[in-house]
C-alpha cells in the first residue's frame, strides 16, 4: 500500500524541527569552514534554504536515517563553490576569540589561550578533507558513519582520514611547539 | 553510547586540545530570525504557486503554444485527409477515363474485325 503523502504543513513543521535541532551544528561548521562570521551567516542561511527546497525528497531517500549529514553535505557543496566563486581559501583568519571565548573561564583563556591557538592554527594547515573531518567529529561531535556520509566516502576511508589527520596535526603543533 | 560519547571514547594527544579548540560556535539571533522569515516566505510563495498554477499557466502566453499546436496539428491533419480524399477522386477519375478509352478502342476493333 501506498503511505499517503504528507500535507504541506506537516513537512514545514518537521522542517522547522530540524532547523532548530541542527542550526547550532550548521553554523559551527560554516564558521570554521569559512573563517569569519559574516560568511559563515551567508553560508547557513543558503544551506537552509537549499535544504528546504530538497527537503522531501530527502526525508524519502534518507530511509528514517539522521539528516544531519545531508545537511552539512549541502553546506559543504556550498563552501566549495565559495572557494571557487573566490577562487582563494580563506584570507580571513579564524576569529579565534569568539569560540574559545564563549566557552572558558579567564583562568583557563589565560592558561590554554596559546596551545589553542597553536591547534587551531595547525588545524588550518591542513588539507581541506582532512580540515573537514576533524571540524565535524570535534565542532559537531559526529561520528564516523556520520562524517562518512557528509563526505561521500566509505567508513573505513573516513576512519583512515581522521586517523592521518590527528596524526598530521600532531606534527604541526609539535613543530610549532619547537618539539618538532 | 551516544556518538559523541563514542567520539570522546580513549581520546589523547592533541584531541582534548582539539575537542576545546574547534568549540560548537552559537549562531548570531538575527540570523535565526531572519532564515525563519525567509523560509516562511518561501513557504507561502510555494503554497500560493500551487494553488494559482493552472490558473497562471493560462495566463501565460508561452504555455498556450502547447494546446495551439495541438489545435494546429489537428486541423493540418483534417486537411490532409482531405486532401488525401480529393487526390483519390481524381484518381479514380483518371483510371475511370482511360478505363472507358481502352474500352471505346476495344469496341472499335471488334465492330472492325467483325465487318472484315
Amino acid at each position: 500500500m501506498v503511505a499517503a503523502s504528507k500535507s504541506k504543513a506537516e513537512v514545514d513543521a518537521e522542517f522547522s524541527e530540524l532547523y532548530r535541532t541542527h542550526l547550532r551544528d550548521v553554523y559551527s561548521y560554516a564558521y570554521y569552514r569559512v573563517g569569519n562570521h559574516h560568511d559563515a551567516e551567508d553560508l547557513t542561511e543558503q544551506t537552509f534554504l537549499q535544504a528546504y527546497r530538497h527537503f522531501e525528497r530527502a526525508q524519502r531517500e534518507s530511509a528514517g536515517r539522521p539528516l544531519r549529514p545531508w545537511l552539512i553535505r549541502i553546506a559543504h557543496n556550498l563552501a566549495a563553490n565559495h572557494y571557487r566563486y573566490r577562487s582563494r581559501r580563506p584570507q580571513t583568519s579564524l576569529d579565534e576569540s569568539a569560540p574559545i571565548a564563549a566557552l572558558h573561564s579567564t583562568e583557563e583563556l589565560v592558561a590554554g589561550r596559546d596551545e589553542l591557538a597553536r591547534v587551531l592554527d595547525g588545524v588550518k594547515q591542513l588539507p581541506d578533507d582532512r580540515r573537514e573531518a576533524l571540524i565535524m567529529r570535534f565542532a559537531l561531535g559526529m561520528d564516523n558513519r556520520e562524517i562518512a556520509r557528509a563526505l561521500g566516502r566509505s567508513d573505513g576511508a573516513t576512519k583512515v582520514l581522521i586517523h592521518r589527520a590527528i596524526k598530521q596535526l600532531e606534527g604541526v603543533v609539535a613543530v610549532a611547539e619547537g618539539r618538532g | 553510547m551516544s556518538p559523541a560519547g563514542e567520539a570522546n571514547a580513549g581520546e589523547r594527544g592533541v584531541e582534548p586540545l582539539l575537542r576545546r579548540a574547534l568549540a560548537p560556535v552559537e549562531p548570531p539571533a538575527d540570523l535565526s530570525t531572519r532564515v525563519t522569515h525567509k523560509l516562511e516566505s518561501i513557504s507561502e510563495l510555494a503554497a500560493e504557486e500551487l494553488e494559482g498554477w493552472e490558473l497562471a499557466a493560462m495566463r501565460d502566453p508561452r504555455n498556450w503554444v502547447r494546446p495551439a499546436a495541438a489545435v494546429l496539428g489537428g486541423t493540418a491533419a483534417g486537411a490532409g485527409l482531405v486532401l488525401l480524399r480529393l487526390h483519390q477522386r481524381h484518381r479514380d477519375r483518371d483510371r475511370g477515363t482511360v478505363r472507358s478509352a481502352v474500352e471505346r478502342v476495344s469496341s472499335s476493333a471488334r465492330k472492325l474485325f467483325a465487318s472484315r
